[in-house]
């Protein structure tokens, strides 16, 4: 039966828990709150060592709580994470996404930096600042960096976080054994999409949607074994979604994968989504990193990396490339599909709309059906922000009392 | 061989591929064909693959297609040929032709360049028939929004 308008807005017939007001995808001041409460408070992935194998290697990272980052190794060889921010009149300090860099100095005034952030040199110094203001004063704002989990560079805005190793918990304890290894990245592509980021992340955190996929539907949903995996809820809103056994025979043009990664067994599956925008997605020969950086409520923009073995023999690399192009490339059968999903959410949920309410009602013993990764999501989004995710406003409240 | 038929069958093969005639397209692949999607990433400082198949894979993309949830917007290539290095030894000619490719939307009609690149062919004419033995699409544009399933 359809609805009226009445019906379309009445509350779910769910636990609370069960669904969420669709606003809290699209609106300005929920978002900003967001980038405070959530992403400058957070751990964050920026970029993975092999990026910046050398001394002096850098790259330059959007954080997503609005920064602009530079990450550099330095000559120590330990990295630190610094505002990509000049002290004197803001300006843009590294421009390329990537390089080599003794000394950073900023192209306006000359002001010069080294990789500890020491300000070196002040251009015309004692003629300006005579003894008012010098070198000492004009460092370069550092940020708690770690490495770690697969040699990733993390990175944390917040100087009285908690550590790395305090904020994951046990969440990768499925995937820690398959991940010490040196790893390298070999892919790296970006999207920019009209939709909310936690409409990606909700993505990532179901199997549900396997629906969309054919790829999917045929060598895996159709598989003995397919529903018996769980999704596991650990602290801090983080979720491991059940891994399992992929067939890839059963898709024509996609034969039984011969590298695999070491230890995992063939066509084994491990995702794991890291509280609020990362996903660790280990299937057959490739790791998979998606981050996201919110761009505004309506719009994100998601880094794509894959990594293979550093110890790759060109054959094995060129066969994780291929296994990783087929699903997860630009033009891969998966990425596409999943990009087209969240995509048409942004559109429907556009401010206006009256989308009213997103269901995660689906209770089937917390296997990969089931929408428990979400409903755990958005039990640490609501700590975090104050807010309930059903009801951000506290409508409700309102409406009770009244 | 000479370069109007080089350059005709550059062309044709934009006019199958933006009339999704695969069949037609693949007629004129040679039976070694090989066809790839790469471009740089200065990010990582690497050079990328980001699709590589032979004839039959291909031809498998072509037949899984209407499987699959796919953007529905037509694309349009837009090829210029640059450069024909014909060489009668090999039987073979590298061309390199200046690509565009622009995507109008499904829904209204607006048409938005999708991305810019170069087709880096190799065609073979043994036998007195040109036909593509490679394609390799160096992409400049590496960001693609939501992607796309159709190669360029
Ligand atoms: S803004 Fe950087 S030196 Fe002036
Ligand atoms: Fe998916």
């Amino acid at each position: 039966m359809s609805k009226t308008a009445a019906q379309w807005h009445e509350t779910p017939k769910f636990p609370s828990s069960h669904y969420v007001d669709s606003r809290i995808y699209t609106d300005q001041q929920l978002f900003e709150e967001e980038r405070q409460r959530i992403f400058n408070k957070t751990w964050y992935i920026a970029c993975h060592e092999s990026e910046i194998p050398n001394a002096f290697d850098y790259r330059t990272f959007q954080h997503p709580g609005g920064t602009p980052l530079i990450i550099v190794r330095g000559e120590d060889m330990k990295v630190r994470a610094f505002y990509n921010i000049c002290p004197h009149r803001g300006n843009t300090l590294l421009y390329d996404p990537s390089g080599n860099a003794k000394r950073i100095t900023c192209i306006f005034h000359a002001w010069s930096f080294d990789t500890q952030g020491n300000c070196t040199d002040i251009s015309r110094e004692e003629q300006g600042y005579q003894k008012r203001f010098c070198k000492a004063d004009a460092g370069l704002r550092e940020v708690k960096s770690e490495t770690g989990y697969g040699g990733f560079i993390w990175v944390n805005v917040d100087d009285n976080c908690v550590p790395l190793k305090t904020f994951i918990g046990d969440a990768m304890g499925e995937l820690d054994p398959y991940i010490g290894m040196p790893l390298e990245v070999f892919h790296y592509h970006r999207a920019i999409v009209d939709t909310n980021f936690k409409l990606w992340h909700d993505t990532n955190s179901e199997f549900y949607h396997d629906y969309m996929h054919y790829f999917n539907r045929v060598t895996g949903m159709m598989q003995l074994g397919y529903f018996d995996r769980k999704c596991v809820g650990y602290d801090n809103g983080h979720v491991l979604v059940g891994s399992m056994e992929i067939k890839y025979d059963a898709y024509a043009g996609s034969k039984e994968r011969g590298i695999g990664w070491p230890g995992l067994a063939q066509g084994g599956w491990i995702l794991i989504d890291l509280f609020p925008g990362m996903t660790y997605n280990l299937r057959t020969s490739v790791l998979r990193m998606d981050t996201m950086i919110p761009l505004s409520p309506n719009k994100v923009m998601i880094e794509y990396r894959g990594l293979g073995l550093k110890s790759d023999t060109p054959a094995e690399r060129a066969q994780r490339i291929f296994d990783h192009n087929t699903i997860w490339g630009p033009f891969g059968r998966n990425l596409h599909e999943d990009l087209l999903g969240v995509h048409g959410q942004g559109r429907a949920m556009r401010p206006g709309t009256d989308s009213r309410w997103v269901l995660q009602g689906r209770e089937e013993n917390s296997t990969i059906h089931d929408e428990v990764g979400m409903r755990h999501y958005y039990a640490e989004w609501s700590r975090l922000m104050g807010r309930k995710a059903f009801d951000p406003y506290g409508e409700r409240r309102v409406s009770a009392a009244a | 061989m000479d370069r109007t038929t080089i350059q005709d069958m550059v062309y044709q093969t934009c006019l199958l591929l933006d009339d999704k005639n695969f069949d037609a397209f693949l007629d004129l692949c040679d039976e070694g064909f090989r066809y790839s999607i790469t471009t740089h990433s200065p990010e990582i400082r690497k050079d990328m693959i980001w699709l590589d198949h032979d004839k039959k894979g291909m031809q498998n993309l072509f037949t899984q297609l209407p499987r699959h949830n796919s953007d529905h917007s037509p694309i349009t290539r837009h090829a210029i040929v640059y450069k024909v290095d014909v060489d009668e030894g090999r039987k073979e000619a590298d061309v390199v032709s200046a690509l565009q490719v622009y995507k109008t939307d499904l829904d209204g009609g607006a048409t938005a360049l999708f991305a810019v690149g170069k087709y880096v062919d190799t065609i073979r004419f043994e036998g007195g028939k040109p036909k593509l033995a490679k394609r390799v699409v160096k992409l400049d544009t590496r960001m693609l929004g939501i992607g796309y399933h159709i190669p360029f």
